[in-house]
C-alpha cells in the first residue's frame, strides 16, 4: 500500500475539511442532541434516587462516554459512498495505484478528527455542568481501547458494504437510516441496555448494532460481569468478520458489475 | 388574493419537480414510518420503566409527540424548504441565483416563505394526525370544548414560534453565507419531542427564552390537557407574534446587508 | 422625454475581502484571526443611457462589469455615487422598478430544473402580475421568435446550453421589460447559437424599443449588437464611445495585404526600410504586413512604386487584438 500518499491525502482531506469546519461541527451537534434528549429524560425518570439501578450521575456518565463513543465509531463516509458511486467518481479512483479503500479511511481518520475538535470540548463542558459520576478501573480502560476499536471496525465495514450496494440501487443509503435507526433502538441509544423492556433485550444482545456504539461504553463503565464481557467480544468478533467478509464480496461483485455496465 | 394565487402556482410547480424523482417517494415513505415508530417505541421503552414522569403519563406523552410530529410535518411541507432552498447546501445563497429572487416585485419574506413545497410532507401530516387523533381518544372524557380552542390557538402559536425560528437563523446566512445555521434550529427541534420540564434547568431556561423549541410543543400539549393557565395563553400568543416581528426585521437587515456587500 | 434612462454619476464600490495564505498552519490561523483587504470594484464612474439604446460594457475578468451591471439592477447599493434608472434609485428595488427590468445571466439559471420552462414562466408570469391575455400574447411571440416550439416540455436540466438560455431570455422578457441586463448572455455558446441570440436581440431591441447594457467576453456580440461600448478596466471606465472609433484610436498600426505578380519577389530589403514594420504571413504569393498607421500611406505609395504589385489591401485588425492589447496595457 501507498503509505506516503495516503499520509497526503488524509493531510489534504484534514485541511479541506477544517475550510468547511462549520458544517462538520453542525453534524456533530446533531449526533449529540438525540443522546443528550435521552440523558435528560431518564435522569428525570430517576429523580433524586435511581432507575434500574442507575442514578442520575451514573446515568450521565454512560450518556456523555456514548457521545464520545458514538462519535468514534460512526462512519461518517458511508454516506458519500453511493454519490461516489453515482456520480462516476469511483472511476477515477479504480485507476489510481491505491485501494480505494484508502480513500474512504483517509476521509474517516480525518473526520474523527475534526469531529473530536468539537465533541470533547463539548462533552468536557456538559461534564462540568451535568457532573457524571464514574467509577473507572485500570482493567476496563485496558478492555475499552479494543472494544472501541472493534466497534468502529464493525460499524465502518457494516456501513461501507450497505453503502457498497449502491452499485445496483441507486438509493442505498436509505439502508444506513435503517442502520441508524436500529443502532439507536438497540445500541444503548434510547435507553442503556437495563432500562430497555424486557422482550427487547435478548435482541439487543445478539444483533450487531449494541456492538457498535453501546457495547464499549458498558465495558469501561463497569456495568458488566466477566462473562458477560467475554461474550461481548466473542460476538462482537463475529460480526467484525461477517462485515468484513460481506464488504469483500460486495466489493468484489459490485465492481464487476460497475465495469461491465460502465457507470 | 394575489398571494394565494402565487401559493398555488409554486404548489403546482414544487409538486411537479417533486415527482421528477420518483425513487425518492419510497425513501420518503420508510423514513416517515422510522419516524413514526422510533417516537412511539421511545414512549413505550420509558413508560415501560415508570407510571408518570413529572406528572406527564403515556397518553399526554403522546399528545404531545403528536404536536411534535405535527409541527415538523408542516415545517416539512414549506418553510422547510422554502428556507433551505435559498440558505442550505446548494441553495440559492450558494449558487448566486438568489440574485433573480431579489428582483422579483414580490413582497421577499413571502418568496422566503412559500416558494417551495413538499407535497410528500401530507403524509406526514397525516400520520402526525393519527397519533394526535390517538392520544385525544386515550385522553378521552377529560377534552373539553375550551381545551380544544385553546389548543388549536397555542398549535398555531407554536407553529409561528417555529417559523420565527427558522426565519431568523435562515438571516443569519447574511452575515455568514458557509454556515448551515438552520439546522441549528432542525437539531434543537428534536428537544420538543419531550415537555420542556423534564430538562434541567439552564436548559429549560434557554428552550423557553433564547430558542423557544420548549414551548412549540409543550404549551399546546398542556393546552389540550386543560393543564394550562389563561395568562399563560396570553403570554403564548404575545411572544410568539413579537418573535415573529423580530424575524421579520432580522431578515430585512440581512437584505440590507447582502446587497452591500455581496460580489 | 429628455432625461436619460440611466444616469450614473461618481458611482464607487469597495468591497472587503477576507485573504487566506495556502498551508494548513494558514488555515488554521484564519480560523481565529481572518484578515481582510479593501477592493475598489468600481470607481468613480459617470455616464449616461438614452432609451432604447444597445450598450456593450466590455472589459477582462474582474474589471467590475457585473458589480455595474448589479448597482444597475438593484443588487448592490453603492458605496458612493448616484444612479438613477427610469427615474427610480435601483437598490431600493420597488416593485414597480423591478417589474420594468430584466436581468439574464448567462451562468447562472433563473428557471426551476425539474420542470418543463413552460411551468416557470407561468409562474413568472404570475408573479410579475402579468395578464393573462398579454402573457399569452407576449410569450406565443418570443416563442416564434426564438423557435422556442419542440423544448417547452422538456424540464430545464434536460435541454441544451443554447436551449436554456433561450429559455431564459424568456423568462427574462416575458413581462415586456424596458431595461434588460445581460450579463454574459452567449457564455460557452456555439458560433451558430450565438449568431441566433444576436439576431433575436437585435429584432426584439428595434421593435420593442428596449433599453439593453450587454456584458461579453465575444466581440462579436458587440461589434453586431452594440454602436456604443464601455471599456472597464480596475473599475475605471477608460472608454465610452463608439466601437470603432476605440479600434482606430487604439490601433496604432494597419494590415497591409498584398500579391506580387511575381512568384518570388524578395522584399526582406524593402520592409527593413521601415521602422516598426513586420512582415506577419506569407503565403503562395499572398502577404501580410503589420504597419504602423502613420507609414500606410508613405509605404503604399513606395511599395506600388518599386515592386511588382498585383493586389493590395489595407485592413484595420481584428478587435479582439485591439482588445487584447488594451486589457494588458490598462489604458486607452
Amino acid at each position: 500500500m501507498n503509505h506516503q500518499g495516503g499520509w497526503e491525502l488524509i493531510k489534504n482531506t484534514w485541511q479541506s475539511w477544517l475550510q468547511h469546519r462549520g458544517f462538520f461541527f453542525l453534524l456533530a451537534f446533531g449526533w449529540m442532541l438525540p443522546l443528550l434528549v435521552y440523558l435528560f429524560i431518564w435522569s428525570a425518570a430517576a429523580g433524586d434516587g435511581s432507575i434500574a439501578g442507575l442514578t442520575q450521575e451514573t446515568l450521565a456518565g454512560y450518556y456523555l462516554i456514548l457521545i464520545l463513543t458514538n462519535q468514534f465509531t460512526y462512519a461518517t463516509t458511508n454516506w458519500t459512498v453511493g454519490d461516489t458511486i453515482r456520480m462516476g467518481q469511483i472511476s477515477r479512483w479504480l485507476i489510481q495505484p491505491m485501494s480505494p479503500l484508502f480513500h474512504a479511511l483517509s476521509a474517516e481518520i480525518a473526520g474523527k478528527v475534526v469531529f473530536m475538535l468539537f465533541s470533547i470540548p463539548v462533552t468536557g463542558l456538559l461534564a462540568l455542568i451535568i457532573q457524571p459520576q464514574f467509577n473507572l478501573t485500570w482493567s476496563q480502560g485496558g478492555l475499552f481501547l479494543p472494544a472501541i476499536l472493534v466497534a468502529w471496525v464493525l460499524r465502518f465495514f457494516w456501513g461501507y458494504w450497505l453503502a457498497l450496494l449502491a452499485f445496483w440501487a441507486t438509493r442505498a443509503d436509505s439502508l444506513l437510516t435503517l442502520q441508524d435507526t436500529f443502532i439507536f433502538l438497540f445500541g444503548g441509544h434510547l435507553a442503556p441496555l437495563a432500562l430497555l423492556p424486557s422482550w427487547m433485550q435478548p435482541w439487543a444482545r445478539i444483533l450487531p448494532f449494541r456492538y457498535m456504539s453501546a457495547f464499549p461504553v458498558e465495558v469501561l463503565t463497569g456495568h458488566l460481569r466477566h462473562n458477560e464481557i467475554l461474550w461481548g467480544f466473542v460476538i462482537q468478533a463475529g460480526w467484525s468478520l461477517t462485515a468484513i467478509i460481506l464488504y469483500r464480496l460486495v466489493w468484489s461483485r459490485g465492481v464487476r458489475h460497475y465495469e461491465s455496465v460502465g457507470g | 388574493m394575489f398571494y394565494i394565487k402565487l401559493i398555488l402556482a409554486f404548489f403546482k410547480t414544487s409538486t411537479q419537480s417533486e415527482l421528477a424523482y420518483r425513487s425518492n417517494f419510497f425513501i420518503r415513505l420508510l423514513n416517515s414510518f422510522l419516524n413514526l415508530l422510533t417516537g412511539v417505541l421511545s414512549l413505550v421503552v420509558i413508560f415501560n420503566q415508570v407510571e408518570t414522569l413529572q406528572g406527564w403519563d403515556m397518553p399526554s406523552a403522546l399528545a404531545l409527540l403528536g404536536i411534535y410530529l405535527l409541527l415538523g410535518a408542516l415545517r416539512e411541507l414549506f418553510i422547510g424548504p422554502s428556507l433551505e432552498s435559498v440558505t442550505g447546501m446548494d441553495g440559492e445563497i450558494w449558487t448566486g441565483t438568489f440574485d433573480f429572487t431579489l428582483l422579483r416585485p414580490v413582497d421577499k419574506q413571502f418568496l422566503l416563505s412559500f416558494r417551495h413545497w413538499r407535497i410528500f410532507a401530507l403524509f406526514d401530516l397525516l400520520l402526525a394526525l393519527v397519533v394526535l387523533g390517538a392520544a385525544m381518544g386515550l385522553l378521552g372524557s377529560d377534552l373539553s370544548f375550551g381545551a380544544v380552542l385553546s389548543f388549536i390557538l397555542m398549535l398555531l402559536a407554536g407553529l409561528v414560534l417555529l417559523y420565527a425560528a427558522l426565519l431568523a437563523f435562515s438571516a443569519l446566512v447574511f452575515w455568514n453565507s458557509g454556515f448551515l445555521f438552520t439546522w441549528i434550529i432542525n437539531d434543537l427541534f428534536q428537544l420538543a419531542r419531550y415537555p420542556v420540564s423534564l430538562y434541567p434547568n439552564w436548559l429549560r431556561l434557554i428552550l423557553t427564552w433564547i430558542i423557544p423549541v420548549g414551548l412549540m410543543t409543550t404549551i399546546p400539549a398542556q393546552a389540550l390537557i386543560g393543564t394550562l393557565s389563561p395568562w399563560m395563553t396570553a403570554l403564548t400568543l404575545l411572544f410568539s407574534l413579537s418573535s415573529l416581528f423580530a424575524a421579520s426585521i432580522l431578515l430585512q437587515h440581512g437584505l440590507r446587508k447582502y446587497t452591500s456587500a455581496s460580489s | 422625454m429628455t432625461s436619460p434612462m440611466i444616469s450614473v454619476q461618481n458611482l464607487t464600490k469597495v468591497y472587503r475581502v477576507p485573504e487566506r495564505q495556502p498551508g494548513l498552519g494558514a488555515s488554521i490561523q484564519s480560523l481565529f484571526k481572518p484578515r481582510y483587504r479593501d477592493v475598489e470594484a468600481v470607481s468613480t464612474i459617470n455616464f449616461e443611457i438614452e432609451a432604447g439604446e444597445m450598450v456593450g460594457l466590455i472589459g477582462p475578468n474582474g474589471a467590475g462589469k457585473t458589480t455595474t451591471l448589479k448597482i444597475l439592477s438593484g443588487l448592490l447599493y453603492p458605496t458612493y455615487g448616484k444612479a438613477t434608472v427610469a427615474g427610480f434609485r435601483p437598490w431600493e428595488r420597488s416593485p414597480e422598478y423591478l417589474r420594468r427590468i430584466s436581468m439574464v445571466m448567462g451562468n447562472r439559471s433563473a428557471l426551476n430544473w425539474d420542470i418543463p420552462p413552460m411551468d416557470s414562466f407561468h409562474v413568472l408570469s404570475k408573479i410579475y402580475k402579468v395578464p393573462t391575455s398579454h402573457y399569452q400574447r407576449n410569450l406565443e411571440a418570443l416563442i416564434e421568435l426564438l423557435d422556442l416550439h419542440p423544448l417547452l416540455k422538456k424540464p430545464v436540466r434536460n435541454l441544451s446550453l443554447g436551449e436554456r438560455m433561450k429559455c431564459e431570455l424568456v423568462a427574462g422578457l416575458l413581462y415586456q421589460p424596458d431595461i434588460l441586463f445581460l450579463d454574459e448572455p452567449t457564455l460557452g455558446l456555439d458560433v451558430a447559437m450565438q449568431r441566433r441570440l444576436r439576431q433575436f436581440l437585435q429584432i426584439y431591441n428595434r421593435e420593442h424599443h428596449v433599453t439593453v447594457i450587454l456584458t461579453t467576453h465575444y466581440m462579436a456580440d458587440v461589434t453586431a449588437l452594440c454602436p456604443r461600448v464601455m471599456l472597464i478596466h480596475h473599475g475605471h471606465l477608460i472608454y465610452d464611445g463608439a466601437l470603432q472609433t476605440l479600434a482606430k484610436k487604439l490601433a496604432p498600426f494597419k494590415l497591409v495585404k498584398l500579391q506580387f505578380s511575381t512568384t518570388s519577389t524578395d522584399f526582406k530589403g524593402f520592409i527593413t526600410q521601415f521602422a516598426n514594420t513586420e512582415r506577419l504571413t506569407s503565403e503562395n504569393g499572398h502577404h501580410t504586413l503589420r504597419v504602423p498607421r502613420d507609414n500606410v500611406a508613405q509605404l503604399t505609395a513606395k511599395l506600388l512604386e518599386t515592386l511588382p504589385i498585383a493586389d493590395l489591401s489595407i485592413e484595420d485588425p481584428p478587435i479582439e487584438a485591439v482588445i487584447d492589447q488594451i486589457y494588458e496595457e490598462g489604458r486607452v
